[in-house]
């Protein structure tokens, strides 16, 4: 199929297959290894810099020889389709989600979770926080009657593993079920708020729907199969309430 | 809307330690030299939060320019053309008036897709190849609806199937392309080394009627005959006389520096901005005393 295209793509071709998997590839005819050896460098270097500064944890706790066989694996085997830098990362880890079989087999179980976590936080940073019908959002006085609206940032995450608390001293033996909110705040800080599985399900059932917050707290009543809606919806407001304070919700819809 | 005539004196690559430093010093007599900066679209598209903010603030106080990396001129993909409407979005919405790339290629169509390496890999120099670079370039331009400056690429390695000069692939491209040239001083210097040319005879081939504004730059010296574009040194001197030699040549031309990498303070890299600054008024006084004494001659 090679042997159609021009000459001058062809010897492309050879060059990027080269920079891609120098360990395997040949070198090129007629072209000195030291002056390759440069693009090698420099092409594995600057990929290796924005995956390692998204995933500092993720890196430490895979050890140092095992990242650097990630990332070369990353770009000999993955072809990215985004022009934008800070998309690097997110690319990285729709890789490691899906690396094929005997890569998959050598990475932790939890790799996946810890890297997601650590990538959300450059996305919820960076990403343009775009408020649908902002025009139609009014001031949040009562988060019961009406539907409460969220900032744009938020991000709900619920995780296998206790991604937070991951470290290399601390590797998860087992499954901990965890749910974490995101959001940029107004100073354009990023925060993380860990959930109870109450309060990531209240917010998941105002974000799902178009409901009101008492309307929520109903069907989340039901869903406990609690006697006593009456209490569930007064501890839940008092929730709401917490969420608008920390501008998490930022105004409700009529 | 900004024009390209905004595009002026000497310039400056925003990079994000940079940017706290210009905000805080900003109106003072020491950044006096900064007329304009350079930004690349790649980093700056589409971002919310702090980066969003700080780009607000650059565009209501400086001229800006969008120097490319990723648009693979010389790429074995199709032309992206979803990210050249993105670009062109860009440049609409913060009314920037230049966009140049590189006379290079970061994709390889890996896998059937783009396949972007993220860095600028060398075009061999070849007839085809020509045709093929010029049609993508015509085909950015007719997307954008205005020329675009390309600029002359660093190197490591020459392709064994090229067939001509890079000086004449340069000239051959911009011809064809009927585009600008960004000049780039400091890569004119490292592929003189790294190719064994001498820089100020490829100074006198390129066409300077077509240049849009300069880049100088430091390098890394890896062996006496190879040097890297780092643009993480200080400029030295032969790439400073290489830059006087262009402004005697052409006139002066907006000018503007690269530092990416090892960045010092912004109070120590303005002495650079301000040696430009300095080279581009004594060659606009040498013209005027060259003009003044014909005119003294012919009286």
């Amino acid at each position: 199929m090679t042997t159609n295209l021009p000459s001058f793509q062809r010897y492309q071709l050879a060059f990027t297959a080269r920079i891609r998997d120098p360990h395997n590839q040949p070198p090129l005819e007629g072209v000195s290894r030291q002056r390759m050896a440069v693009y090698e460098e420099i092409v594995f270097n600057n990929l290796f810099e924005s995956v390692s500064a998204c995933f500092p944890v993720a890196r430490k706790v895979l050890g140092k020889r095992a990242w650097l066989m990630l990332t070369q694996a990353f770009l000999r085997e993955y072809s990215a389709t985004s022009p934008l830098f800070r998309k690097i990362p997110e690319q990285f880890l729709e890789f490691i989600t899906n690396p094929g079989q005997e890569l998959e087999q050598s990475l932790p179980p939890y790799l996946t979770s810890l890297c997601h976590y650590e990538w959300i936080e450059l996305f919820v940073a960076s990403t343009p926080a775009i408020e649908n019908n902002a025009e139609n959002i009014k001031p949040a006085d009562d988060l019961g009657k009406y539907q409460p609206v969220f900032t744009a940032t938020m991000q709900l995450l619920n995780y296998e593993y206790a991604v937070h608390k991951i470290s290399p001293r601390n590797k998860p033996r087992q499954k901990e079920s965890t749910q974490l909110l995101v959001y940029r705040d107004a100073d354009d800080n990023v925060k993380f708020v860990e959930l109870n599985a109450v309060t990531f399900r209240l917010i998941a059932l105002l974000q799902q729907e178009s409901i009101t917050g008492e309307q929520a707290l109903t069907l989340l009543a039901n869903e406990l199969k609690h006697l006593q809606a009456e209490s569930i919806i007064q501890f839940g407001l008092e929730i709401l309430k917490d969420l608008k304070n920390q501008g998490i919700i930022i105004g409700v819809r009529h | 809307m900004a024009t390209t005539s905004q595009i002026q004196g000497v310039g400056l690559g925003l990079k994000r330690e940079l940017i706290p430093q210009i905000q805080a010093l900003y109106g003072q007599d020491q950044l006096a030299n900064i007329n304009f900066v350079e930004i690349a679209p790649e980093n700056w598209i589409d971002v919310g939060g702090k980066s969003a903010k700080q780009l607000d603030w650059f565009v209501e106080r400086y001229p800006i320019v969008c120097h490319g990396l990723c648009l693979s001129l010389g790429g074995l993909s199709p032309l992206n053309v979803d990210f050249l409407r993105q670009v062109k979005k860009f440049l609409h919405q913060h009314s920037i008036p230049v966009y140049t790339e590189h006379l290079s290629y970061s994709t390889d169509g890996f896998k059937g897709t783009q396949g972007y390496l993220y860095d600028l890999l060398p075009i061999p120099f070849t007839e085809e190849a020509v045709h093929y670079v010029a049609q993508r370039i015509r085909q950015t331009q007719d997307i954008l609806g205005q020329r675009i400056g390309v600029e002359n690429a660093s190197s490591y390695v020459a392709a064994p199937v090229s067939e001509m000069s890079e000086l004449d692939f340069i000239n051959a491209v911009i011809e064809e392309a009927d585009c600008l040239l960004h000049l780039d001083i400091n890569n004119i210097y490292v592929n003189s080394v790294n190719f064994g040319f001498n820089p100020h005879e490829f100074l006198r081939g390129i066409p300077g009627n077509r240049i849009v504004y300069s880049h100088m730059a430091g390098h890394y010296q890896q062996t006496p005959n190879l040097l890297v574009d780092t643009h993480g040194e200080d400029v030295i001197d032969p790439v400073w006389a290489l830059l006087e030699d262009a402004y005697q040549l052409f006139g002066t031309f907006p000018t503007l520096l690269e530092r990416d990498n090892n960045i010092p303070p912004l109070n120590v890299l303005i002495h650079e901005i301000n040696k430009i600054a300095d080279f581009q008024n004594k060659e606009l006084q040498r013209t005027a005393t060259t003009k003044k004494s014909v005119a003294t001659s012919a009286g």
